[in-house]
């Protein structure tokens, strides 16, 4: 399939999944789920930083538009697309990236996405807490939601990727 | 100039980025405060109508527990019935007037919308919940929701047949509230630490709250009647350097799974507004 098909029904799919069944599921402790940043990660690797930040800024629109946050992920998505390239350079491969591959956690391996994912999901989590409470006395408090939440969120996105895309290196063999 | 222009080139990812990031917050600390469109939020037509197609399938997985607190509510309003009290002839003639409520001698002044929540969350700091009326069925925004157990929130924005409300469980909530029995009053503000618990300020420490007291609502700016329930005292602790309490709520409403609200109408909210704008402004 046309690569640009998959990500547009992808970018459905994240909205669809995220307004409809994670945002109703309220676990308590202050875990609120958000996995619609793994969809900018699995954007390819060379699209540039412009297009980016908008592809973020529309998704994070219509999220925000069917959860009464009136933008807040918006916000923080942005904040997600901006350092993606940053952190992406950081923590680059030996001979850079194969721009041919998807950056999920299967190509890259699982070191990989853990350090840069986690770092970015950790960023974007911070943002959106932040920015919701606005506070400098509930630090502690948003300090916890975001761990809390970035966890859970980081480990349904692992879960994602194993249950919806298909290992290529292993059909191959 | 050149240099001016290098600049824009150097920095131009951070500029977009700063330049989309200003407009995203300009919405939501202008949304937040007072919303002026439908557009962005679930009162809007398309994502109301989503939503409400999730609620047709969600909503049948509490029916049982909902048909039981309308039957609760029913058992309660049945038990105020002129029917089911038991005649006493022979009265005095001051219980009598206790027992025999005239209808032309009470002017209706609370209207009643019963409304279906189609949206709503609680983990947020500020949650708000969506209901299927709009407009078309007289909701304005300001006018206040309370459920079966208890003071729900204030609708913040209204769509021709959706309406958003701020509930209970937002930051500046601020709905005015009394102690029952011994009639202090504070403004219900909400930590956003646990869904069941809202905090009452503003009660001066030289005052006795008994825990387990109910908390109502007061009544006084017109968007509740006087008297709904809002929940109980739970704790309460000094405020430090201040002469206040801080008082500790358990809503009676459990906000998790709140289906069933009706908005309030207040039929003489406009006169009450009317005559407290006379008040003069400038007096020091």
């Amino acid at each position: 399939m046309n690569s640009a098909v998959t990500h547009i029904i992808r970018f459905i799919f994240f909205v669809l999944v995220q307004v409809l069944v994670l945002n109703q599921l309220e676990i308590g402790y202050g875990v609120q789920i958000m996995v619609y940043p793994l969809y900018l990660l699995l954007l390819p690797v060379e699209m540039n930083v412009f297009s980016l930040m908008l592809v973020a800024f529309g998704m994070g629109l219509t999220i925000d538009s069917m959860s009464d946050t009136y933008g807040l992920h918006a916000s923080s998505l942005l904040a997600f697309a901006f350092f993606r390239p940053i952190v992406f350079k950081m923590f680059a491969p030996r001979d850079g990236y194969d721009h041919l591959l998807e950056t999920n956690i299967y190509n890259l391996g699982f070191n990989w996405f853990i350090r840069v994912f986690g770092l970015l999901l950790l960023i974007h989590h911070f943002w959106f807490f932040a920015l919701e409470m606005f506070k400098m006395n509930e630090i502690f408090n948003i300090l916890q939601k975001s761990i809390v939440s970035g966890i859970v969120s980081f480990l349904i996105c692992i879960l994602m990727q194993y249950l919806f895309i298909r290992n290529k290196k292993e059909n191959e063999v | 100039m050149r240099n001016f222009l290098a600049f824009l080139r150097r920095f131009r990812v951070f500029l977009v980025f700063a330049a989309l990031q200003g407009f995203v917050l300009t919405i939501y600390f202008t949304f937040v405060a007072f919303p002026r469109t439908q557009f962005l939020t679930t009162a809007s037509s398309i994502n109301g109508s989503i939503l409400e197609v999730r609620n047709d399938i969600t909503k049948h997985f509490a029916l049982s527990e909902n048909n039981t607190k309308l039957q609760e509510e029913n058992i309660r309003l049945r038990k105020l019935l002129k029917d089911s009290r038991f005649p006493l002839n022979d009265l005095t003639l001051s219980d009598s007037i206790v027992l025999e409520i005239e209808d032309t001698l009470w002017e209706q002044q609370y209207d009643f919308v019963p409304a279906i929540v189609i949206n709503s969350t609680h983990g947020k700091r500020n949650n708000y919940f969506t209901l299927d009326i709009g407009s078309d069925q007289g909701v304005e925004p300001g006018m206040g929701v309370f459920s079966d157990l208890g003071v729900v929130g204030v609708i913040h924005n209204v769509s021709r047949h959706y309406s958003v409300v701020k509930s209970c469980l937002t930051k500046d909530i601020n709905i005015s509230a009394m102690i029952e029995n011994s009639g202090h009053f504070g403004l219900m503000k909400w930590e956003g630490i646990s869904p069941r618990k809202g905090s009452l300020t503003g009660v001066s420490n030289d005052t006795d709250v008994k825990l387990w007291s109910k908390v109502v609502t007061k009544g006084s700016s017109g968007i509740f009647p006087r008297g709904l329930p809002i929940g109980k005292v739970c704790s309460k602790s000094p405020v430090e350097g201040e002469p206040l309490w801080n008082i500790e709520v358990l809503f009676s409403e459990d906000y998790r799974s709140i289906q069933r609200v009706y908005v309030i109408k207040n039929l003489m909210k406009k006169e009450q507004a009317k005559l407290e704008n006379q008040i003069p402004t400038d007096i020091h």
